[in-house]
């Protein structure tokens, strides 16, 4: 869990007062200022290779002594996964670059998302009815996090089952199922007769043509029709 | 009006019931809107005799409305001429024939499904010719209580007017509109509703069996005229009397009877919102829902209707206590299915409607997200549910951030989906919003005075002048576009219907070609086919069988999107 960040803010270190800018080198300080400059956005290497305008071998060595200085770090990008992007130390690297709180070294941490949306069903579905506050408890107690969530996390997680169609979102009317909830506040509840798993299978979906991914090149004498269809022969071999 | 795999379908239905002359005569319509005899005859390239014929059996078949209007002839005098307007859901209403026996089957009795399916069958029929069908089966008397049964469920009606005259000011666009001009679409839908109010009989008469001198009909044509009195076989001429501008136009006023398919579309359409409640939310609710709208049927004015008629509290009770289901609830649990249904009582005087638009949009989104989720994956139909929640415009990274998708992936999803237009996309590039549409794989836009825009790829932009000669490249840097998604649920129910026509045709197609395959093995007598041929017949019926409820299946959805 030690994974999930807290939302990234613009730490800023105190310089040392003895600081290792003092002992840089005239290419260490260029490349320096250009990263520094992208503050908590950084900068890809080839990037900063050009705008710097400093030959290949030396920026590399320069980056390599930077980085053992402590005043650069290595980022990974979500976006360019496996290309070299660099932050000053003293800038947290934005959530466009780490890609927030649900990321761990640039890749979506779903291990860690589906244990906790499990976890927010199950306690829903055993409620039936459940305000985010008495998730949020539920998981705390449960201790399956070591790490402290927030609300807004758990309204994510919450947001996404609404998504997938698991649990709906009401307002508390504050009768029967819902006497213990204040009126007007949302809360979270099972979707029809408690009944977990896919959504109802339309008419559509339910024969090849409604999930066939060429439909749009299929006609009735061409290349692709229903008569050579493989899907409707795979489907009719009983 | 209809979509491109709509006209293809409803024209293999003309062919496959009454062959390709008729089929090419009906195409003609569905693509170019009412035409003159005239122009028929011009566009099909087949001879008058055949166009009438195929008409005469449109008409009989009330696939086609014949109405008359006034337009400047050649030497600049007003002349009367003849249109003839196709009418696309009555072609489509023949794929559910045997929905309509059931219900009657199912609501009245045998008798009566024997009457209708003679209706369905020849299309249009005198009372006479009624009777007669059934002499061999029953007494007069008991067809005649079974007719009046059907009447008074409004399963059958009086035929509307043969050729209604229809103000030449309301039907301009007619001859100017063309299948590709989908702007006009809804000028003709007017125009379509326009006609059919113009030959549509008053609604006392439409149920009534008594002619306007209160006589019943059969009575005047029993005695001398039965020389006249034509066998089921000759129905056609009828219907229309062979004229040479109008059909039908017959001076004897023949009383004719059809299945009201209104009718048999409101009663579907009851049971589709009845059966949608029942699985989202309990039979409680179901109970009380098909209690109201069993009484008030007959009170709707039209399909389509928003809201169910209102009704007190006390009504509900009383109509719910008529059902075995009903009985065992309380007036308690009447009120709480009444809240699940989402109406409180209106206004002071305690009555209750039902939204019954907002039951069939739910059904309508549970079907397109069904088939999100299946064709493109849970991702697509987390993104796809979120956007169609939203209603309005989102960012890429905002919408995988809210859907717990990888940045990386989400634009190739929403790509995807795009391409299959299930979704709208609009770039922001700097300060420009760039609208984008399918044409033929290509996206092509316009920037409000700006050349035309096209892309290529999703990495880059290209912006083409009218020559397409390139005019300058971009390469899509992320902090400075912006890639936004939305649900245009209007275009896309259109899309998802059109879809669905494509894929009942195909259905269709694939029984012909499966039994085609097999036609030897079809005419092997059954006590030949032993072994291996039995087998092989045995996969055949499966295959039909199963080809064949897959269509009745998907016409509950086309249905839904077209006609509820």
């Amino acid at each position: 869990m030690s994974r999930l960040q807290e939302p990234s803010s613009l730490k800023r270190k105190q310089p040392d007062s003895r600081s290792p800018l003092d002992s840089l080198t005239e290419h260490e300080r260029i490349i320096y200022n250009v990263i520094r400059s992208k503050q908590d956005m950084g900068i890809w290497m080839q990037d900063m290779k050009r705008v710097a305008k400093v030959p290949d071998n030396v920026a590399n060595k320069a980056l390599k002594s930077l980085e053992t200085k402590k005043l650069i770090k290595e980022v990974v990008n979500i976006q360019k996964r496996g290309k070299k992007h660099y932050v000053a130390a003293e800038f947290e690297p934005a959530t466009e670059i780490t890609g927030g709180a649900w990321y761990s070294n640039g890749k979506m941490d779903f291990v860690v998302i589906n244990i906790l949306k499990d976890q927010c069903l199950k306690w829903i579905y055993k409620q039936r009815v459940a305000t985010l506050e008495g998730i949020l408890d539920a998981i705390r107690k449960s201790g399956i996090s070591n790490v402290e969530l927030t609300t807004v996390q758990i309204e994510e997680l919450v947001r996404a089952l609404v998504l997938d169609n698991e649990v709906v979102e009401v307002k508390s009317n504050g009768m029967g199922e819902f006497d213990s909830i204040p009126v007007g506040k949302v809360c979270y509840k099972s979707t029809s007769k408690g009944s977990r798993g896919d959504p109802k299978i339309g008419a559509m979906s339910s024969i090849p043509c409604g999930v066939c991914p060429r439909i749009s090149d299929c006609t009735p004498d061409g290349i692709i029709s229903p008569k050579t269809c493989k899907y409707y022969s795979q489907w009719l071999d009983f | 009006m209809a979509t491109p795999y709509g006209i293809k379908f409803a024209v293999h239905l003309i062919t496959s019931h009454f062959g390709n002359l008729v089929a090419n005569v009906c195409e003609n319509l569905l693509r170019k809107g009412p035409l003159t005899l005239q122009q028929l005859i011009r566009f099909t390239e087949l001879t008058p005799l055949q166009i009438k014929n195929s008409l005469l059996i449109l008409i009989q078949h009330n696939c086609v409305q014949p109405f008359s209007s006034e337009q400047i002839g050649a030497g600049g005098n007003e002349v009367k001429v003849t249109q003839y307007l196709v009418l696309f859901d009555n072609i489509l209403h023949r794929l559910r024939f045997p929905k309509f026996l059931e219900i009657v089957s199912e609501e009245l009795d045998k008798n009566c499904g024997e009457i209708l399916e003679g209706l369905l069958q020849h299309g249009r029929l005198t009372l006479e010719q009624i009777y007669e069908r059934a002499r061999d089966n029953a007494v007069q008397d008991a067809v005649r209580e079974s007719f009046q049964k059907l009447l008074n469920s409004r399963f059958v009606e009086r035929c509307p007017a043969p050729e209604p005259f229809v103000e030449p000011s309301t039907i301009k666009s007619s001859n100017k509109r063309g299948a590709k001009s989908a702007k006009l679409d809804e000028v003709s839908e007017t125009e379509e509703q326009r006609v059919l109010a113009a030959a549509a009989s008053l609604d006392t008469l439409r149920f009534s069996i008594l002619t306007p001198s209160g006589t019943e009909f059969d009575e005047d044509k029993k005695d001398g005229d039965s020389s006249s009195s034509m066998g089921v076989g000759e129905k056609r001429k009828h219907g229309a009397a062979d004229s040479d501008d109008a059909f039908g136009s017959n001076e004897n006023e023949v009383i004719l009877w059809r299945a009201n398919f209104e009718e048999f579309t409101r009663y579907l359409r009851h049971k589709a919102c009845i059966e949608n409640v029942r699985a989202r939310l309990d039979v409680g609710a179901a109970t009380v829902l098909k209690a109201m709208l069993d009484a008030t049927r007959s009170a709707e004015k039209k399909v389509k209707t928003e809201n169910s008629v209102s009704l007190s509290m006390d009504t509900i009770f009383e109509e719910v206590m008529k059902s075995e289901a009903g009985r065992s609830l309380t007036l308690d649990r009447v009120r709480a299915s009444l809240v699940q249904l989402g109406c409180s009582s209106s206004g002071t005087d305690d009555t209750y409607s039902i939204d019954l638009k907002q039951i069939i949009e739910l059904a309508q989104k549970e079907e397109v997200e069904s088939i999100v989720l299946r064709r493109y994956g849970r991702d697509a139909y987390r993104m796809f549910r979120l956007l169609s929640k939203a209603g309005l415009l989102q960012e890429t990274d905002k919408i995988a951030d809210m859907t717990f998708v990888e940045k990386k992936e989400a634009p190739k999803i929403l790509g995807k989906l795009w391409k299959d237009e299930y979704l709208h996309m609009e770039v922001e590039y700097f300060n420009l919003l760039i609208k984008f549409t399918l044409s033929s794989n290509m996206a092509i836009c316009d920037v409000v005075d700006k050349p035309r825009l096209t892309l290529s790829g999703m990495s880059d932009l290209v912006l083409m002048d009218q020559n397409k000669e390139i005019v300058n490249k971009f390469v899509v840097d992320r902090n400075t576009t912006f890639y936004l998604w939305k649900v245009n649920k209007p275009i896309l129910w259109q899309h998802v219907l059109d879809e669905m026509y494509h894929a009942a045709l195909n259905l269709s197609l694939r029984v012909i070609h499966e039994l085609d395959q097999k036609k030897e093995l079809l005419t092997i007598p059954p006590e030949k086919r032993t072994g291996p041929l039995e087998k092989e017949f045995k996969r055949l019926k499966n295959a039909k069988f199963f080809l064949e409820s897959s269509l009745m299946k998907l016409d509950d959805a086309l249905m839904l999107f077209r006609h509820f």
